[in-house]
Protein backbone atom coordinates (compact mmCIF):
# COMPACT_ATOMS: atom_id res chain seq x y z
CA UNK A 1 0.00 0.00 0.00
CA UNK A 2 2.80 2.40 0.80
CA UNK A 3 4.18 1.95 -2.73
CA UNK A 4 0.96 3.38 -4.15
CA UNK A 5 1.22 6.38 -1.87
CA UNK A 6 4.87 6.92 -2.66
CA UNK A 7 4.33 6.62 -6.40
CA UNK A 8 1.50 9.15 -6.27
CA UNK A 9 3.51 11.61 -4.22
CA UNK A 10 6.47 11.25 -6.58
CA UNK A 11 4.28 12.18 -9.56
CA UNK A 12 2.84 15.19 -7.74
CA UNK A 13 6.27 16.37 -6.64
CA UNK A 14 7.47 16.42 -10.27
CA UNK A 15 5.08 19.29 -10.99
CA UNK A 16 7.26 22.37 -10.94
CA UNK A 17 6.66 24.60 -7.94
CA UNK A 18 5.40 21.90 -5.59
CA UNK A 19 7.18 22.17 -2.25
CA UNK A 20 5.44 19.37 -0.45
CA UNK A 21 2.73 16.81 -0.90
CA UNK A 22 1.08 14.38 1.46
CA UNK A 23 -1.74 11.96 2.09
CA UNK A 24 -3.76 12.98 5.13
CA UNK A 25 -6.33 11.11 7.20
CA UNK A 26 -9.31 13.41 6.71
CA UNK A 27 -10.92 12.71 10.08
CA UNK A 28 -7.84 13.10 12.24
CA UNK A 29 -5.72 15.59 10.31
CA UNK A 30 -2.74 13.29 10.64
CA UNK A 31 -0.19 12.55 7.93
CA UNK A 32 -0.33 9.10 6.35
CA UNK A 33 2.49 9.53 3.82
CA UNK A 34 4.45 12.58 2.82
CA UNK A 35 7.13 13.97 0.53
CA UNK A 36 8.23 17.38 1.72
CA UNK A 37 11.01 19.83 1.04
CA UNK A 38 13.01 21.13 3.96
CA UNK A 39 11.15 23.82 5.86
CA UNK A 40 7.67 22.44 5.25
CA UNK A 41 6.05 21.17 8.41
CA UNK A 42 4.14 17.99 7.66
CA UNK A 43 2.30 18.05 10.95
CA UNK A 44 0.99 21.57 10.38
CA UNK A 45 0.14 20.98 6.71
CA UNK A 46 -1.80 17.80 7.53
CA UNK A 47 -3.79 19.40 10.32
CA UNK A 48 -4.75 22.53 8.39
CA UNK A 49 -5.42 20.75 5.12
CA UNK A 50 -7.93 18.49 6.88
CA UNK A 51 -9.47 21.46 8.63
CA UNK A 52 -9.77 23.37 5.36
CA UNK A 53 -11.34 20.37 3.65
CA UNK A 54 -13.87 20.00 6.44
CA UNK A 55 -14.83 23.67 6.36
CA UNK A 56 -15.10 23.64 2.58
CA UNK A 57 -17.29 20.55 2.69
CA UNK A 58 -19.46 22.19 5.30
CA UNK A 59 -19.83 25.31 3.21
CA UNK A 60 -20.64 23.31 0.08
CA UNK A 61 -23.21 21.24 1.91
CA UNK A 62 -24.84 24.32 3.40
CA UNK A 63 -25.08 26.05 0.04
CA UNK A 64 -26.25 22.96 -1.84
CA UNK A 65 -23.13 22.87 -3.96
CA UNK A 66 -22.66 19.15 -3.42
CA UNK A 67 -19.57 17.15 -2.67
CA UNK A 68 -16.25 18.99 -2.67
CA UNK A 69 -13.53 17.52 -4.87
CA UNK A 70 -10.82 20.14 -4.80
CA UNK A 71 -9.90 23.22 -2.77
CA UNK A 72 -7.47 25.87 -3.91
CA UNK A 73 -6.33 28.50 -1.42
CA UNK A 74 -4.31 31.30 -3.01
CA UNK A 75 -2.11 33.30 -0.63
CA UNK A 76 0.47 36.04 -1.13
CA UNK A 77 3.42 33.66 -0.88
CA UNK A 78 2.06 30.48 -2.37
CA UNK A 79 -0.87 28.13 -2.72
CA UNK A 80 -2.40 25.36 -0.64
CA UNK A 81 -4.22 22.70 -2.65
CA UNK A 82 -6.38 19.94 -1.23
CA UNK A 83 -7.99 17.08 -3.16
CA UNK A 84 -10.72 15.29 -1.27
CA UNK A 85 -11.48 11.60 -1.46
CA UNK A 86 -13.09 9.43 1.15
CA UNK A 87 -11.06 8.77 4.25
CA UNK A 88 -7.90 10.21 2.72
CA UNK A 89 -7.18 13.53 1.13
CA UNK A 90 -4.12 14.80 -0.69
CA UNK A 91 -2.58 18.13 0.31
CA UNK A 92 -0.01 20.12 -1.60
CA UNK A 93 1.83 23.32 -0.73
CA UNK A 94 3.40 25.09 -3.70
CA UNK A 95 4.84 28.31 -5.06
CA UNK A 96 2.47 30.95 -6.31
CA UNK A 97 3.43 30.18 -9.91
CA UNK A 98 2.67 26.46 -9.84
CA UNK A 99 0.67 24.93 -12.67
CA UNK A 100 -2.49 24.35 -10.66
CA UNK A 101 -4.19 22.39 -13.42
CA UNK A 102 -1.39 19.88 -13.66
CA UNK A 103 -1.09 19.58 -9.89
CA UNK A 104 -4.86 19.12 -9.59
CA UNK A 105 -4.79 16.34 -12.19
CA UNK A 106 -2.12 14.41 -10.34
CA UNK A 107 -3.76 15.02 -6.97
CA UNK A 108 -7.14 13.72 -8.06
CA UNK A 109 -5.44 10.75 -9.67
CA UNK A 110 -3.68 10.10 -6.35
CA UNK A 111 -6.89 10.33 -4.32
CA UNK A 112 -8.65 7.94 -6.69
CA UNK A 113 -5.75 5.48 -6.56
CA UNK A 114 -5.83 5.52 -2.76
CA UNK A 115 -9.61 5.01 -2.73
CA UNK A 116 -9.22 1.95 -4.93
CA UNK A 117 -7.01 0.17 -2.38
CA UNK B 1 -17.50 28.05 29.10
CA UNK B 2 -15.27 29.04 32.01
CA UNK B 3 -11.53 29.17 32.27
CA UNK B 4 -10.07 29.24 35.77
CA UNK B 5 -6.47 29.09 36.86
CA UNK B 6 -4.83 28.25 40.17
CA UNK B 7 -1.46 29.50 38.93
CA UNK B 8 -1.90 32.75 37.03
CA UNK B 9 1.03 32.31 34.67
CA UNK B 10 -0.85 29.52 32.90
CA UNK B 11 -3.78 31.73 31.94
CA UNK B 12 -2.59 33.52 28.81
CA UNK B 13 -1.11 30.40 27.15
CA UNK B 14 -4.22 28.40 28.07
CA UNK B 15 -6.70 30.93 26.69
CA UNK B 16 -4.78 31.03 23.41
CA UNK B 17 -4.59 27.24 23.18
CA UNK B 18 -8.34 26.93 23.70
CA UNK B 19 -9.10 29.52 21.04
CA UNK B 20 -6.78 27.94 18.50
CA UNK B 21 -7.56 24.29 19.07
CA UNK B 22 -11.31 24.65 19.76
CA UNK B 23 -10.86 22.29 22.68
CA UNK B 24 -13.97 21.73 24.79
CA UNK B 25 -12.23 20.76 28.04
CA UNK B 26 -8.67 21.33 29.15
CA UNK B 27 -6.95 20.50 32.44
CA UNK B 28 -3.38 21.47 33.28
CA UNK B 29 -2.16 19.44 36.23
CA UNK B 30 0.80 18.06 38.10
CA UNK B 31 1.76 14.40 37.58
CA UNK B 32 -0.02 13.70 40.88
CA UNK B 33 -3.28 14.98 39.44
CA UNK B 34 -3.46 18.34 41.19
CA UNK B 35 -5.08 20.98 39.01
CA UNK B 36 -3.25 24.16 38.02
CA UNK B 37 -5.72 25.44 35.44
CA UNK B 38 -8.86 24.30 33.68
CA UNK B 39 -11.31 25.21 30.96
CA UNK B 40 -14.82 24.07 30.31
CA UNK B 41 -15.64 22.06 33.41
CA UNK B 42 -19.04 22.64 34.95
CA UNK B 43 -20.84 20.86 37.77
CA UNK B 44 -21.81 18.09 35.41
CA UNK B 45 -18.24 16.96 34.94
CA UNK B 46 -16.03 16.34 37.92
CA UNK B 47 -12.81 18.25 37.41
CA UNK B 48 -10.75 16.57 40.07
CA UNK B 49 -11.82 13.11 39.00
CA UNK B 50 -10.83 13.84 35.41
CA UNK B 51 -7.47 15.11 36.63
CA UNK B 52 -6.90 12.05 38.80
CA UNK B 53 -7.80 9.72 35.97
CA UNK B 54 -5.66 11.60 33.46
CA UNK B 55 -2.69 11.55 35.82
CA UNK B 56 -3.23 7.84 36.44
CA UNK B 57 -3.32 7.07 32.72
CA UNK B 58 -0.07 8.99 32.18
CA UNK B 59 1.58 7.29 35.14
CA UNK B 60 0.59 3.81 34.06
CA UNK B 61 1.56 4.48 30.42
CA UNK B 62 4.92 5.74 31.62
CA UNK B 63 5.45 2.61 33.66
CA UNK B 64 4.49 0.45 30.68
CA UNK B 65 6.86 2.42 28.47
CA UNK B 66 9.72 1.74 30.86
CA UNK B 67 8.92 -1.96 30.76
CA UNK B 68 9.42 -2.01 26.98
CA UNK B 69 12.55 0.11 27.16
CA UNK B 70 11.05 3.45 26.12
CA UNK B 71 11.88 6.61 28.08
CA UNK B 72 8.19 7.50 27.96
CA UNK B 73 5.38 8.24 25.56
CA UNK B 74 5.17 11.82 24.35
CA UNK B 75 1.40 11.84 24.02
CA UNK B 76 -1.65 9.61 24.16
CA UNK B 77 -4.70 9.91 21.97
CA UNK B 78 -8.01 8.28 22.67
CA UNK B 79 -10.55 8.36 19.85
CA UNK B 80 -14.19 8.28 20.85
CA UNK B 81 -17.39 8.50 18.86
CA UNK B 82 -18.13 12.12 19.65
CA UNK B 83 -14.99 13.22 21.47
CA UNK B 84 -11.28 12.66 21.35
CA UNK B 85 -8.89 12.90 24.28
CA UNK B 86 -5.29 14.07 23.98
CA UNK B 87 -3.07 13.52 26.99
CA UNK B 88 0.52 14.70 27.04
CA UNK B 89 3.26 15.75 29.43
CA UNK B 90 5.62 18.69 29.20
CA UNK B 91 8.60 19.99 31.12
CA UNK B 92 8.49 23.56 32.39
CA UNK B 93 10.70 25.55 34.77
CA UNK B 94 8.03 24.80 37.39
CA UNK B 95 8.37 21.07 36.87
CA UNK B 96 6.62 18.42 34.82
CA UNK B 97 3.01 19.13 33.90
CA UNK B 98 0.30 17.07 32.25
CA UNK B 99 -2.32 18.49 29.92
CA UNK B 100 -5.61 16.73 29.27
CA UNK B 101 -7.53 18.02 26.26
CA UNK B 102 -11.00 16.87 25.27
CA UNK B 103 -12.18 17.95 21.83
CA UNK B 104 -15.12 17.37 19.55
CA UNK B 105 -15.68 16.85 15.87
CA UNK B 106 -15.33 20.56 15.12
CA UNK B 107 -11.56 20.12 15.31
CA UNK B 108 -9.16 17.20 14.94
CA UNK B 109 -6.30 15.51 16.72
CA UNK B 110 -3.97 16.92 14.09
CA UNK B 111 -4.91 20.49 14.96
CA UNK B 112 -4.85 19.82 18.69
CA UNK B 113 -1.33 18.42 18.38
CA UNK B 114 -0.11 21.40 16.35
CA UNK B 115 -1.45 23.92 18.83
CA UNK B 116 -0.39 21.85 21.81
CA UNK B 117 3.22 22.25 20.72
CA UNK B 118 2.74 26.02 20.69
CA UNK B 119 0.99 25.86 24.06
CA UNK B 120 3.94 24.04 25.61
CA UNK B 121 6.38 26.64 24.26
CA UNK B 122 4.23 29.40 25.70
CA UNK B 123 4.01 27.67 29.09
CA UNK B 124 7.78 27.30 29.21
CA UNK B 125 8.22 30.99 28.52
CA UNK B 126 5.59 32.09 31.01
CA UNK B 127 6.58 29.87 33.93
CA UNK B 128 8.17 31.83 36.77
CA UNK B 129 11.13 30.72 38.83
CA UNK B 130 10.34 29.07 42.15
CA UNK B 131 9.29 31.47 44.94
CA UNK B 132 10.99 31.57 48.35
CA UNK B 133 9.01 29.72 50.98
CA UNK B 134 6.53 31.61 53.09
CA UNK B 135 4.70 30.54 56.24
CA UNK B 136 1.34 29.13 55.33
CA UNK B 137 -0.91 28.05 58.12
CA UNK B 138 -1.54 29.72 61.43
CA UNK B 139 -0.30 27.98 64.56
CA UNK B 140 -3.84 27.07 65.58
CA UNK B 141 -4.98 25.71 62.21
CA UNK B 142 -5.98 22.47 63.89
CA UNK B 143 -8.96 24.15 65.48
CA UNK B 144 -10.31 25.14 62.08
CA UNK B 145 -9.45 21.73 60.62
CA UNK B 146 -11.32 19.99 63.41
CA UNK B 147 -14.34 22.27 62.99
CA UNK B 148 -14.37 21.68 59.28
CA UNK B 149 -14.15 17.91 59.57
CA UNK B 150 -16.74 17.91 62.32
CA UNK B 151 -19.16 19.78 60.10
CA UNK B 152 -18.42 17.42 57.20
CA UNK B 153 -19.17 14.43 59.37
CA UNK B 154 -22.11 16.22 60.99
CA UNK B 155 -20.76 15.97 64.50
CA UNK C 1 3.35 16.76 47.05
CA UNK C 2 1.12 19.52 48.39
CA UNK C 3 0.09 22.25 46.03
CA UNK C 4 -0.03 25.70 47.66
CA UNK C 5 -1.13 28.82 45.84
CA UNK C 6 -0.60 32.10 47.66
CA UNK C 7 -2.41 34.13 45.05
CA UNK C 8 -5.66 32.23 45.19
CA UNK C 9 -4.93 30.95 48.72
CA UNK C 10 -5.58 27.32 47.96
CA UNK C 11 -3.99 24.16 49.29
CA UNK C 12 -4.40 20.71 47.83
CA UNK C 13 -3.02 17.62 49.54
CA UNK C 14 -2.99 13.95 48.63
CA UNK C 15 -3.62 11.24 51.23
CA UNK C 16 -3.34 7.57 50.38
CA UNK C 17 -5.05 4.71 52.20
CA UNK C 18 -2.69 1.75 52.09
CA UNK C 19 -2.85 -1.79 53.40
CA UNK C 20 -3.33 -5.46 52.52
CA UNK C 21 -6.20 -6.72 50.41
CA UNK C 22 -9.67 -6.45 51.93
CA UNK C 23 -8.46 -4.56 55.01
CA UNK C 24 -11.08 -1.86 54.54
CA UNK C 25 -9.37 0.90 52.56
CA UNK C 26 -12.21 1.32 50.07
CA UNK C 27 -14.72 0.98 52.88
CA UNK C 28 -13.14 3.98 54.60
CA UNK C 29 -13.62 6.11 51.51
CA UNK C 30 -17.13 4.84 50.93
CA UNK C 31 -18.08 5.78 54.49
CA UNK C 32 -16.53 9.24 54.12
CA UNK C 33 -18.31 9.70 50.80
CA UNK C 34 -21.60 8.76 52.41
CA UNK C 35 -21.15 11.26 55.23
CA UNK C 36 -19.85 14.35 53.46
CA UNK C 37 -22.44 16.80 52.05
CA UNK C 38 -22.78 17.05 48.27
CA UNK C 39 -21.24 20.49 48.03
CA UNK C 40 -18.08 19.46 49.87
CA UNK C 41 -17.10 16.41 47.86
CA UNK C 42 -16.42 15.46 44.28
CA UNK C 43 -17.50 12.34 42.52
CA UNK C 44 -15.97 9.18 43.95
CA UNK C 45 -14.05 7.28 41.31
CA UNK C 46 -13.55 3.56 41.83
CA UNK C 47 -11.52 1.59 39.35
CA UNK C 48 -12.38 -1.91 40.39
CA UNK C 49 -12.67 -5.44 39.10
CA UNK C 50 -15.97 -7.17 38.49
CA UNK C 51 -15.78 -8.61 41.99
CA UNK C 52 -15.31 -5.14 43.49
CA UNK C 53 -11.65 -5.57 44.30
CA UNK C 54 -9.74 -2.34 43.73
CA UNK C 55 -7.93 -2.63 40.43
CA UNK C 56 -6.13 0.66 40.22
CA UNK C 57 -7.43 3.09 42.83
CA UNK C 58 -10.41 4.73 44.45
CA UNK C 59 -10.40 8.48 44.47
CA UNK C 60 -12.43 10.99 46.45
CA UNK C 61 -11.82 14.76 46.60
CA UNK C 62 -13.00 16.56 49.73
CA UNK C 63 -13.32 20.28 50.33
CA UNK C 64 -12.28 21.08 53.88
CA UNK C 65 -13.24 24.70 53.50
CA UNK C 66 -11.14 27.55 54.80
CA UNK C 67 -8.25 26.77 57.12
CA UNK C 68 -6.08 29.71 58.14
CA UNK C 69 -7.50 31.59 55.21
CA UNK C 70 -6.57 28.90 52.72
CA UNK C 71 -9.20 26.94 50.81
CA UNK C 72 -8.08 23.45 51.61
CA UNK C 73 -8.86 20.40 49.53
CA UNK C 74 -7.73 16.87 50.21
CA UNK C 75 -7.62 14.13 47.64
CA UNK C 76 -8.16 10.72 49.16
CA UNK C 77 -6.87 7.67 47.30
CA UNK C 78 -6.80 3.98 48.04
CA UNK C 79 -4.43 1.48 46.50
CA UNK C 80 -5.19 -2.11 45.43
CA UNK C 81 -4.19 -4.35 48.29
CA UNK C 82 -3.54 -7.58 46.45
CA UNK C 83 0.14 -8.41 46.15
CA UNK C 84 -0.18 -8.77 42.38
CA UNK C 85 -0.82 -5.05 41.87
CA UNK C 86 2.41 -3.63 43.27
CA UNK C 87 3.24 -1.70 40.10
CA UNK C 88 0.00 0.24 40.29
CA UNK C 89 0.37 0.74 44.04
CA UNK C 90 3.67 2.48 43.39
CA UNK C 91 2.03 4.80 40.87
CA UNK C 92 -0.79 5.81 43.20
CA UNK C 93 1.68 6.50 46.00
CA UNK C 94 3.52 9.04 43.89
CA UNK C 95 3.15 12.57 45.19
CA UNK C 96 1.32 11.58 48.35
CA UNK C 97 1.52 13.90 51.36
CA UNK C 98 0.25 11.46 53.96
CA UNK C 99 -0.63 7.80 54.40
CA UNK C 100 -3.26 5.95 56.38
CA UNK C 101 -2.18 2.36 56.85
CA UNK C 102 -5.35 0.30 57.22
CA UNK C 103 -4.50 -2.93 58.97
CA UNK C 104 -6.85 -5.88 59.15
CA UNK C 105 -7.20 -6.73 62.86
CA UNK C 106 -7.90 -10.42 62.19
CA UNK C 107 -5.29 -12.76 63.65
CA UNK C 108 -4.97 -14.66 60.40
CA UNK C 109 -4.12 -11.45 58.51
CA UNK C 110 -1.10 -10.46 60.62
CA UNK C 111 1.45 -11.67 58.08
CA UNK C 112 -0.36 -9.79 55.32
CA UNK C 113 -0.32 -6.63 57.41
CA UNK C 114 3.42 -6.90 58.00
CA UNK C 115 4.12 -7.66 54.37
CA UNK C 116 2.02 -4.71 53.25
CA UNK C 117 3.78 -2.37 55.67
CA UNK C 118 7.15 -3.48 54.34
CA UNK C 119 5.85 -3.03 50.82
CA UNK C 120 4.79 0.53 51.67
CA UNK C 121 8.24 1.36 52.98
CA UNK C 122 9.91 -0.11 49.90
CA UNK C 123 7.64 1.79 47.51
CA UNK C 124 8.06 5.08 49.38
CA UNK C 125 11.81 4.61 49.25
CA UNK C 126 11.64 4.08 45.50
CA UNK C 127 10.06 7.51 45.21
CA UNK C 128 13.06 8.93 47.03
CA UNK C 129 11.18 9.73 50.23
CA UNK C 130 12.32 8.94 53.75
CA UNK C 131 9.35 7.07 55.20
CA UNK C 132 10.13 8.54 58.62
CA UNK C 133 9.29 12.01 57.33
CA UNK C 134 6.01 10.99 55.69
CA UNK C 135 2.95 11.81 57.82
CA UNK C 136 1.31 8.51 58.63
CA UNK C 137 -1.27 7.04 60.97
CA UNK C 138 -2.37 3.48 61.56
CA UNK C 139 -5.93 2.27 61.54
CA UNK C 140 -6.75 -1.09 63.04
CA UNK C 141 -9.91 -1.97 61.22
CA UNK C 142 -12.47 -4.70 61.96
CA UNK C 143 -12.21 -4.22 65.72
CA UNK C 144 -15.92 -5.03 65.78
CA UNK C 145 -15.27 -8.71 65.06
CA UNK C 146 -15.43 -11.30 67.87
CA UNK C 147 -12.43 -10.93 70.20
CA UNK C 148 -11.21 -14.47 69.56
CA UNK C 149 -10.72 -13.65 65.88
CA UNK C 150 -8.80 -10.41 66.22
CA UNK C 151 -5.69 -8.96 67.82
CA UNK C 152 -6.17 -6.19 70.34
CA UNK C 153 -4.99 -2.65 69.71
CA UNK C 154 -2.05 -3.23 72.04
CA UNK C 155 -1.08 -6.41 70.22
CA UNK C 156 -1.31 -4.71 66.86
CA UNK C 157 0.72 -1.76 68.11
CA UNK C 158 3.41 -4.16 69.18
CA UNK C 159 3.43 -6.02 65.91
CA UNK C 160 3.14 -3.08 63.50
CA UNK C 161 3.71 0.25 65.20
CA UNK C 162 7.45 0.34 65.70
CA UNK C 163 7.51 4.01 64.70
CA UNK C 164 5.04 4.81 67.52
CA UNK C 165 2.64 6.55 65.23
CA UNK C 166 -0.86 7.45 66.25
CA UNK C 167 -3.14 4.46 65.87
CA UNK C 168 -6.91 4.22 65.81
CA UNK C 169 -9.22 1.26 66.30
CA UNK C 170 -11.96 1.21 63.70
CA UNK C 171 -14.99 -0.46 62.26
CA UNK C 172 -14.97 1.22 58.84
CA UNK C 173 -18.15 -0.46 57.67
CA UNK C 174 -20.12 1.34 60.34
CA UNK C 175 -17.86 4.38 60.48
CA UNK C 176 -16.23 3.95 63.86
CA UNK C 177 -12.74 5.41 63.82
CA UNK C 178 -12.96 6.69 60.25
CA UNK C 179 -13.41 10.32 61.18
CA UNK C 180 -10.71 10.18 63.85
CA UNK C 181 -8.24 8.63 61.43
CA UNK C 182 -8.88 11.21 58.75
CA UNK C 183 -8.63 14.05 61.26
CA UNK C 184 -5.28 12.81 62.52
CA UNK C 185 -3.65 12.30 59.16
CA UNK C 186 -5.00 15.61 57.79
CA UNK C 187 -3.59 17.45 60.79
CA UNK C 188 -0.21 15.76 60.36
CA UNK C 189 -0.11 16.63 56.67
CA UNK C 190 -1.04 20.25 57.21
CA UNK C 191 1.35 20.57 60.12
CA UNK C 192 4.20 19.31 58.00
CA UNK C 193 3.22 21.72 55.26
CA UNK C 194 3.13 24.56 57.72
CA UNK C 195 6.57 23.69 59.01
CA UNK C 196 7.89 24.07 55.47
CA UNK C 197 9.30 20.62 55.10
CA UNK C 198 10.45 19.32 51.71
CA UNK C 199 7.83 18.67 49.10
CA UNK C 200 5.66 21.76 49.18
CA UNK C 201 5.36 23.68 45.93
CA UNK C 202 4.67 27.35 46.03
CA UNK C 203 2.63 29.43 43.61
Amino acid sequence: MSDVFQHSLDRISRVRGVQGSMFVAAEDGLAVAQLLMAGVSGKVLAAFAASLARKASGAAAATGAGKVRFVQMQAAGGVLLVALGGELLVAVVADAGVNVGLARLEMIRAVDAAAAL
Amino acid sequence: MTTTVVETWTEVPLVKFIAQSSARLVVVMTPAGQVLAQHGFTKAVDLMSAAALGAAIMASSGALAQQVGEPGFAALYHAGQRHGIHLAGCETPRGRLIVLTVFGRETSIGLVQVFFDEFVSALKQAAPADQPRQPILAADFEHELNSSLASLFRR
Amino acid sequence: MSLVNFTTREITCKIVYYGPGRSGKTTNLQYIYGQVPEDRKGRMVSLATQTDRTLFFDFLPIDLGSISGFTTKIQLYTVPGQVYYNATRKLVLQGSDGVVFVADSQVRQLDENIESLQNLQANVLEHGIDVRTLPMVLQYNKQDLPPELILSVAELDEALNFRELRSFPADALHGAGVFETLKAVSADVLRKLSEGSQGGRRG
